[in-house]
């Protein structure tokens, strides 16, 4: 049995998969969703094989959603209308579909999940180019234990290297997050933030005082007193942001 | 036909308007040419009049001659063109002159000399001047340039904020017609009555949209009965438990507001409202005149682990940089969260 479970905002659309779905008695359906919060506990609940996710979604999209789910599943995307997601798509050989939904488009999706059964698409480049697109730079969407948190750019006060991730911080905590510094680099807008360091990225909103400190080393003192060091090739980068 | 002749006309006069000081200061110049002569060289007036009426008609003639000539060199050098040529304008203008006067005055061998000694004079009198009206021609050339360029840029900003307000208007548009067709594909399979009522629905919606295409401004009253088509719309996509309830003051209803200000807004306050709540969820919407402004609210029950001001997407933000193209104000839409309510305000002045 192949379980399933489907993630879109409005019943009707649901409906339309659900009656396709019916000519696939191998195919189960776990699990409705209403929104991504929904979609990552039941994923979390159920471990399907199979999810069907609507991209344009209130609260948190499903790129968002996605990039909180560890192995992701198998996923068929669906969309109404996004030129730069479906761009993404091409270019990373993932299946989606396009509303109004199609029957017979749909019985090729299912038939190239079938084929590859068992390994899910590498989505990680998708989510990563998903990530950058302007409609969701603005935001990182963070998973605390079961909870999910939007955190507004605005509100991050630097980013750090720990291992193989990278801790947001903020005012209310710091959150772990599944991605590379360079990542954050290039995502995030150039004219606020600034990796000072090969372990750092802040916030230059944030910052109050720089300090010199060791030799060719400077030291950022942020608003609550937090210091963060800058290298020797942050400096000058720091610098020109600021216009000093 | 008459009203290009009139503007001619027009252009004429202005162009005489603006050239008098200078024939004024022209005038001036050579009476007191003429004064000097006769006060302090000595001079009859009939010869002191005679002195400076021609050099002063070949020093302005030959200014004049300069003035449209700069047009015709490269703009690389034309400073050192302009004092090169005026080096030798203003030699030639004095040769000139003298050899009138000579003619005219052959026998009155005190002016003569005066003439031959005064060369020099002549020489830096004519330099500056012509130096003077050739520099203010290229810098008056260069100004027109920069005010016709200047206009130009305004042109092209107003086309290109007209521009942007149909790109803003449109982006509102391809998710909703899809996802609606979506709807009408699920209901004909299910409820194929409720989808033939929708396609009505949809197409009504449509035309009221194509309709407004080219009509920027509508009264309160029209955007709310197309609002309502809308609303009809979104009830079904997400089921019943939709409800909005209007609190219309009756004098707003004729205020002009910008088409499309008032969708975004409910478009937001339905996506936040309806999946933050379960069951039954109800958005208000108030318009009442204040001090000669519209003032609207719409508030939406919400789910306060959300943070609405990060997601707030296109809605908020494209409403806002719509406003501010439209009335230069960004004060205009303000958002208040209180525990389970979301409230936007947005002010509405006269028409600008």
């Amino acid at each position: 049995m192949i379980k399933a479970v489907l993630i879109d905002d409005e019943p009707l659309s649901r409906e339309i998969l659900k009656s396709y779905l019916r000519n696939y008695s191998d195919i189960e359906v776990l699990e409705e969703c209403n929104d991504g919060f929904e979609g990552v506990k039941a994923i979390q609940q159920h471990q399907p094989d199979l999810i069907f996710l609507d991209i344009q979604m209130p609260k948190i999209n499903g790129f968002e959603m996605l990039e909180l789910i560890q192995p992701a599943p198998a996923v068929i995307f669906i969309t109404a209308f996004d030129e730069f997601a479906l761009k993404a798509f091409e270019a990373n050989a993932i299946d989606y579909l396009l509303k109004p939904v199609a029957e017979d488009r749909f019985q090729k999706a299912i038939q190239k999940f079938l084929e590859k059964s068992g390994q899910a698409p590498n989505t990680t480049e998708l989510l990563e180019t998903m990530a950058k697109a302007p409609s969701q730079s603005n935001r990182i969407v963070v998973k605390t234990g079961s909870k999910v948190k939007i955190i507004p750019v605005q509100e991050i006060q630097y980013l750090e290297a720990e291992d193989d991730f990278v801790k947001i911080v903020t005012a209310e905590g710091s959150f772990l997050k599944n991605k590379t510094m360079s990542f954050y680099e290039q995502s995030l807008d150039p004219n606020l933030f600034v990796r000072v360091h090969r372990s750092f990225i802040v916030h230059i909103g944030q910052i109050t005082k720089i300090e010199p400190y060791q030799k060719e080393t400077h030291m950022a003192i942020l608003r609550n007193g937090q210091q963060i060091p800058i290298s020797k090739t942050g400096y000058p980068k720091l610098k020109s942001i600021l216009g000093i | 036909m008459q009203i290009d002749a009139s503007l001619i006309l027009n252009k004429t006069t202005a162009t005489l308007t603006a050239r008098l000081p200078l024939i004024g200061a022209a005038l001036l110049w050579s009476g007191f040419h003429a004064w000097a002569l006769h006060q302090y060289a000595g001079f009859s007036w009939e010869i002191s009049v005679w002195d400076s009426s021609i050099f002063n008609l070949v020093l302005i003639s030959t200014a004049v001659l300069l003035g449209s000539l700069l047009n015709y060199f490269p703009r690389t050098g034309i400073f050192q063109i302009t004092v090169g040529l005026t080096l030798v304008l203003a030699v030639g203008c004095q040769w000139i002159s003298a050899q009138a006067m000579v003619a005219i005055n052959a026998d009155e061998t005190g002016y003569l000399e005066f003439l031959s000694q005064s060369t020099p004079i002549r020489w830096v009198i004519g330099f500056v001047t012509l130096t003077a009206v050739g520099v203010s021609a290229i810098y008056y050339t260069r100004w027109m340039e920069l005010l016709d360029q200047q206009t130009r840029e305004s042109d092209l900003k107003n086309m290109a904020r007209e521009a942007e307000l149909q790109k803003l208007q449109l982006q509102l548009q391809p998710h909703f017609l899809f996802n609606s067709l979506n709807s009408i594909n699920a209901l004909i399979l299910t409820l194929p009555d409720r989808a033939r009522q929708m396609v009505l629905q949809l197409s009504d919606f449509l035309r009221l949209t194509l309709k407004r295409a080219d009509q920027p401004w509508v009264t309160l009253a029209q955007e709310l009965e197309y609002l309502e088509t809308y609303l009809e719309i979104e009830k079904v996509r997400f089921g019943h438990r939709l409800e909005v309830v209007l609190n219309i003051e009756e004098p707003s209803r004729t205020w002009l507001i910008p088409t499309l200000v008032l969708q975004p807004l409910l478009e937001n306050a339905i996506k936040f409202g309806l999946y933050g709540t379960t069951g039954k969820i109800s958005i208000e919407l108030t318009a009442k005149m204040n001090s000669n402004q519209l003032e609207m609210e719409i508030s939406n029950p919400f789910d306060s682990d959300m943070q609405p001001a990060s997601g707030s997407g296109f809605g908020l933000t494209g409403l806002q940089r719509r406003l501010y193209l439209i009335y230069a104000r960004n004060d205009l839409v303000k958002t208040n969260i209180m525990t389970n309510t979301f409230t936007v305000n947005l002010t509405v002045p006269a028409k600008p």
